[in-house]
């Protein structure tokens, strides 16, 4: 039986317990949610790789590790996503349950020390990071970016991104563009990081079986001591739908193609646009998967998600280059059965089964748990899985069709091989 | 009679079941309290790189074209009449397949109609079906996948390594195979592999989760159809202990050089593989994680970011230790690499650290257990090696300082290793 509570601890900071019998070890995670923008985002995507790499306490990685090591492997982690047109740094701690150490020790309030104590007393000299770590993390931080380029399926996603969301925060990259990362100095990281920790909305989120009230006290007081100018919820906004579609194409040296079609809505009803996004592309039985890849064999894969704080549902597909106008034309004419409500009774049945499956799932772990809360909270909703659950059972046909009409071509982005080797087969 | 056998560990107060079906199946159940999710697993021995074979009733080896295994894992997603996606579709539950170098893999997840999805599990690895029709279509699928990888750095990287590294054993060969390879496959060579390997003496059953061991009984009871034993065997070609190539490059659009480096040791099977790899990965810890003083001084030397970590790789016939990473100077890490071997070996390694890296260890096998999916796939991977989901704690807790010293000799000959390095395809030389 899953327990869940959550309690404002000061301006914009909420503190969430969730509880699970299930669980064998305590997890720890602070979110720092603010507005995405280009000038700030590579500032902000740094703070997480200072603070998980040294505390004033443990001033350089290698003794944290160690300190991390001897509490059985505990784990402290920092990362930068987006969620709609907000930025969200996250610090993750998680370690072993007490009750399956040696003797005994009390692990889980020693971690959250050391989570607490990275993010309010990290290293400095100067008044400002640590110089030359600093440099080290910020390399990392260039490295990161320049490497988004090697998975060419996520990258054709960013891509596609800058232009399905352009000039709207949701476009840029949740770790910030180059041009603005080479900029940063220790100093201006260390500003940025004070504004973070001030401003910020904040939700940490204490995920075990069973209250670890020291571990909670502390974190609870540590937080609500800090100095705070909040500057206000997050929130999204649907993203415009563009006048007339606009279609890129970029050459990069690749033997696969990958194309990414967008297409927008402004339909509120996001159980149904999910139920419809199941059936169309979400599922390995959906219309994109059975007749794209495995009828026609255009694709390798073919898949849809759909964002519902942007109402933007993408499909992603890696294609042969000479297949790319074929694929194109079976989704467009997949949306279009879709449109028609060409499916049947089982097939909404079945996507909503393969929904209620995963949703059941989620109380299972730490992680996809405290993401659940936290999506509530970023959306201002307060649906359990089980409530969700009810909403998919109650769409109907009416519903899917109505989301599968509601949905207009925005964007069709497709990154294919240069000239010379595009001609290849 | 069913066999069936409580294996149970003081040490994690955790247990589970272990079956030996009538049908020749081992059969693993876990029940964990309080989830909502099962994972399950049918898995078979047989993987990429066992395309040389014979049963009782073969004369001599048998060699097929490589690729096979992943095929059959493609094809067996097929049914007569439909596809196996769509047969889950009614149950709801996840379902995926895996091939590896050493097993195949169909397994699912669900939260509710657990025992209908199992019977669609057990029915469909029982029941192949192909024609060349669905062969051929299956070559284009399968070509694009292969085409994919092409362009994946991680991939390439390790697999350049692999070739390197190995002179003849097939798992420097890409699971999926080549394009020439697949294109010899056809319909009899797949019901000979089906056949030979998809006995149910070389398989295993794994489920974890919320589920109840005598109703996974009685599902398979319906459905397992008893085989007889065939004696099967696998080879390999003959291996040398020196490595093929020491340095393979190549060029691809991505943005800082990455590496990957192989120090190739003497390959071992069950008990002495499990020893192995654990002692080996206590050396790799000591060597070179994140607390150790060598990391941090390629970590400040510019020299690695933290994309750099370890491995242990091992399987049937091979057993090496993987550094990898990014680096705009991958020799350099290397030859740093040799240094720090050869230094530990005369100066000995971190007692210290060694215990530290122990309790890390046992944290994270509890914390494995944290997971339906993680549990399934323990009971699996050891059940193949005729081992427990415990002998991996227990060997990580009966682990000595001295057995990581004495394995630091064994299992890392400086002269045994090879590097493999994709660069940008814009970089300065160009």
């Amino acid at each position: 039986m899953i327990k869940n509570s959550r309690k404002k601890i000061k301006d914009g900071i909420h503190f969430t317990t969730i509880l699970n019998e299930c669980q064998k070890t305590n997890t720890i995670i602070v979110h720092f949610v603010t507005k995405l923008s280009s000038e700030t985002a590579a500032l902000n995507a740094i703070v997480p790789y200072v603070l998980s790499n040294s505390s004033d306490k443990y001033r350089t990685l290698t003794e944290l590790s160690k300190k991390l090591s001897s509490l059985y492997g505990g784990t402290l982690k920092g990362s930068a996503s987006k969620i709609g047109d907000s930025q969200v740094i996250t610090l993750m701690a998680g370690c072993i349950n007490d009750r399956y150490t040696f003797d005994g020790e009390k692990i889980t309030e020693e971690l959250a020390k050391i989570l607490v104590e990275c993010i309010t007393e990290p290293f400095l000299e100067d008044g400002r990071f640590s110089e030359s770590d600093f440099l080290l993390k910020k390399q990392e931080l260039l490295d990161d970016i320049d490497s988004e380029i090697n998975d060419k399926s996520v990258f054709a996603f960013k891509r596609a991104s800058m232009t399905v969301y352009k000039d709207e925060p949701c476009a840029v990259s949740a770790k910030g563009e180059r041009i603005e990362a080479e900029k940063i100095t220790a100093l201006s990281a260390y500003e940025q990081y004070k504004k973070l920790i001030s401003e910020a909305q904040i939700e940490i989120t204490f995920v075990g079986s069973e209250v670890c009230e020291n571990a909670e006290k502390y974190l609870a007081d540590a937080f609500s001591s800090i100095e705070r100018n909040y500057a206000g919820d997050n929130y999204s906004d649907f993203s415009p739908i563009k006048n007339e579609p606009v279609n890129v194409t970029e050459h990069y040296d690749v033997t696969q193609s990958k194309m990414v079609i967008a297409f927008k809505s402004d339909y509120k009803n996001s159980s149904a646009m999910k139920v419809m996004n199941a059936i169309f592309g979400g599922t390995p039985f959906s219309k994109l998967f059975v007749n794209v890849r495995e009828r026609l064999s255009l694709c390798y894969t073919c898949s849809s998600r759909y964002n519902d704080k942007k109402g933007v549902l993408m499909v992603k597909s890696g294609v042969e280059n000479v297949n790319i106008q074929k694929a194109q034309d079976e989704i467009m004419n997949q949306l279009k059965v879709m449109q028609n409500g060409d499916f049947t009774d089982d097939d909404i049945k079945e996507a909503a089964l393969d929904m209620i499956n995963s949703i059941k799932g989620v109380n299972d772990g730490a992680r996809s748990i405290t993401e659940w809360y936290f999506q509530q909270s970023y959306s201002g909703k307060k649906l359990s899985p089980e409530d969700e659950i009810e909403n998919i059972k109650a769409v109907t046909r009416e519903d899917i069709i109505e989301a599968a009409n509601s949905l207009t071509l925005d964007t069709v982005y497709v990154l294919t091989g240069k000239e010379e080797s595009s001609n290849d087969k | 009679m069913i066999n069936k056998e409580m294996i149970s560990n003081d040490r994690t107060g955790e247990k589970y079941v272990r079956i030996k079906h009538p049908s020749g199946l081992d059969i693993y159940v876990w029940k964990m309290d309080n989830y909502n999710t099962t994972h399950a697993l049918f898995g078979t021995k047989y993987g990429s790189i066992n395309a040389k074979f014979k049963t009782k009733n073969d004369t001599n080896f048998v060699t097929v074209p490589n690729g096979i295994a992943h095929f059959l894992e493609h094809k067996l997603f097929e049914n007569e009449d439909c596809d196996v996606f769509s047969l889950y579709a009614k149950t709801g539950a996840s379902a995926n397949a895996y091939t590896s170098f050493d097993r195949t893999c169909y397994l699912f997840t669900c939260t509710m109609n657990v025992y209908e999805s199992l019977e669609i599990l057990l029915k469909f690895v029982q029941e192949p079906y192909f024609t060349e029709a669905t062969v051929q279509k299956e070559q284009g699928i399968i070509g694009q996948e292969i085409r994919m990888y092409d362009d994946d750095a991680n991939w390439r990287v390790f697999f350049n390594m692999l070739q390197a590294l190995y002179h003849n054993h097939p798992v420097k060969i890409d699971i999926a195979g080549t394009t020439e390879s697949i294109a010899q496959i056809n319909a009899d060579l797949l019901y000979k592999c089906y056949y030979t390997f998809y006995n149910l003496h070389n398989m295993v059953l794994s489920i974890a989760g919320n589920v109840d061991v005598d109703k996974v009984l009685e599902v398979c009871d319906k459905h397992l159809k008893p085989n007889e034993n065939i004696e099967l065997e696998t080879a390999f070609e003959y291996e040398p202990d020196t490595v093929c190539k020491h340095e393979i490059t190549q060029k691809l659009e991505i943005a800082t050089p990455i590496f990957n480096i192989g120090f190739k040791a003497k390959p071992e099977d069950g008990m002495e593989r499990l020893k192995a790899e654990i002692e080996t990965n206590f050396v790799l810890s000591l060597l070179a994680d994140e607390s150790s003083d060598f990391y941090k001084k390629l970590y400040d030397d510019g020299l690695i970011n933290s994309t750099f970590s370890s491995e242990v790789f091992s399987g049937d016939g091979y057993f090496c230790s993987i550094f990898g990473g990014e680096s705009r100077n991958p020799i350099v890490v290397r030859d740093r690499i040799i240094a720090e071997i050869e230094r530990c070996k005369k100066d000995g390694l971190d007692e210290e650290r060694f215990n530290i890296i122990k309790k890390a260890y046992y944290g994270d096998l509890i914390r494995s257990l944290n997971n339906a999916e993680a549990v399934a796939t323990a009971m699996l991977n050891n059940g193949m090696e005729k081992l427990t989901v415990f002998d991996n704690i227990e060997a990580v807790a009966a682990c000595t300082f001295e057995d990581v010293t004495v394995r630091l000799e064994k299992q890392f000959n400086t002269e045994n290793v090879a590097i493999s390095i994709v660069e940008p395809i814009n970089s300065k030389e160009d």
